[in-house]
């Protein structure tokens, strides 16, 4: 079957069997290895990416019922060699280790930010309550999380990019 | 793995319809996608004979969400995340929007469907509880025919469901509700996020000059299938509610799930757990405190 989606802003069309996934189509087929495979059961978060502005599981797409989205993933989050202040913040405070998690991670955190700026630690926990990170214990990550919020609310037109 | 599959992706709901209609025994729906790929992975015996994949989950026609006859006829294929945003659910049926915050986790809320949800009977749906104290009924549609049927009657028994081949449950009704009835819903996980539900509960009160004119339970996870409890419910009718009665109900409850489920390795906690929650959101419900049961 062929699929026709846009992917990081570029439209794509791909030939490809009906039981490969989203994450397949990214990883195997055009060779985007930054989104990861944990779990295949939508339980980790590593294979998140952005489908119409929302983040979801790869693994849990098929690659038929892409046809017409709009795909975001981790390697369109940087920008002309420079990282989202979301990134930056993850290095800054300690947020990676293993860094499986992390793509994943960045991802329901960038999701987070295009619909709500400036939420709470609560929700900052809930957003990322679908990714896992066995190495970090979480802190970390929120520290890094908050400082972005705090960062694009005090200087929004710095970090104004969508 | 998923197996070799044809996957068919129809333009319209009647579109759908036929191919169901066509595909026979071989047909499997997909909307979201978050149940059905993780049973492929995990070998579900539901998917073995699966031979064609009909996705319906850009239809819009299961999406609309709209007033009729007072109620709400919410579509079937509305995802948790849209489901939690919608306004009128919010304010008139707040307990579906609890429930729909609990499931999974914002990945899985982002695609999971309401109607998937509940079209397997798996005792740990999040949102049967509360479409059950709000008597939901069923919109089920085939290529030649169409009809309602109560969700309470379309739960059959663990796994098994009142649908025949062909057929798609395609709305969900809410009926209007009387301003003075006011709930809670409680789930139970092993964790906060991403938990499937050991215990969930929904209570619905309706309260006249401190007198129960309308109560409404139900349990899912702790008991074989998401259910109602009619007979507890007909003793609550007309009682003076206070914390005594409440405490004796709670007591009754427990007696009535363990008569369906039986001892189990995790009743000495479950048990208790479940009169303590069911004490207590009553007293919520009421606005006063609850405290443990003794």
């Amino acid at each position: 079957m062929t699929v026709n989606f846009v992917l990081n802003g570029k439209a794509v069309s791909l030939v490809i069997a009906a039981n490969r996934r989203l994450i397949d189509m990214l990883r195997d087929s055009l060779g985007l290895t930054g989104t990861k495979e944990g779990c295949g059961i939508g339980e980790c978060g590593a294979c998140t990416v952005l489908m119409n502005g929302e983040a979801v599981n790869s693994c849990l797409i098929l690659a038929g019922q892409v046809e017409g989205a709009e795909i975001v993933t981790i390697e369109a989050i940087a920008k002309h060699g420079t990282l989202h202040p979301v990134q930056e913040n993850f290095l800054q405070y300690g947020a990676v280790q293993c860094g499986f998690c992390t793509p994943g991670m960045v991802l329901s955190t960038y999701a987070l930010l295009q619909t709500n700026p400036q939420p709470s630690e609560h929700e900052i926990a809930a957003a990322i309550s679908g990714n896992l990170c066995r190495c970090t214990g979480y802190k970390q990550i929120l520290e890094a999380v908050q400082k972005t919020v705090e960062e694009m609310n005090s200087a929004p037109s710095e970090h104004g990019r969508s | 793995m998923i197996p070799q599959i044809e996957f068919v992706r129809p333009k319209t709901l009647h579109d759908a319809l036929s191919i169901l209609a066509e595909s026979g025994d071989g047909a499997r729906v997909i909307a979201g996608g978050t149940d059905v790929i993780p049973g492929f992975q995990q070998g579900d015996l539901r998917l073995k004979s699966a031979r064609t994949l009909v996705d319906i989950h850009h239809l819009p026609e299961l999406k609309n969400v709209e007033t009729r006859d007072g109620g709400l006829a919410i579509g079937a294929g509305i995802t948790f995340t849209d489901l939690a945003k919608h306004p009128i659910i919010a304010a008139e049926y707040p307990l579906l929007k609890q429930a729909a915050l609990t499931v999974g986790n914002v990945q899985i809320r982002n695609r999971a469907t309401l109607a998937g949800n509940f079209v397997n009977n798996a005792a740990c749906a999040d949102s049967v509880p509360p479409l059950l104290v709000y008597n939901a009924v069923l919109r089920i549609q085939s290529h030649t025919s169409v009809r309602e049927t109560p969700l309470s009657d379309f739960l059959l028994s663990p796994n098994q469901v009142q649908l025949n081949a062909g057929e798609l449950v395609t709305n969900i009704f809410l009926p209007k509700l009387s301003a003075s009835h006011s709930g809670e819903f409680y789930k139970l996980g092993r964790r906060r996020g991403t938990a499937i539900s050991r215990i969930t509960l929904a209570v619905l009160l309706k309260v006249t000059e401190n007198r129960i004119e309308d109560l409404r339970i139900a349990s899912g996870a702790v008991t074989p299938i998401g259910m109602r409890f009619i007979d507890l419910e007909k003793v609550a009718l007309g009682k003076t509610i206070d914390k005594s009665f409440l405490k004796s109900l709670a007591n009754e409850l427990g007696e009535h799930v363990l008569s369906k489920t039986g001892i189990r390795w995790s009743t000495p906690y479950k048990l208790p757990v479940l009169q303590q929650m069911f004490f207590q959101l009553l007293c919520r419900v009421r606005g006063c405190s609850g405290e443990a049961i003794r």
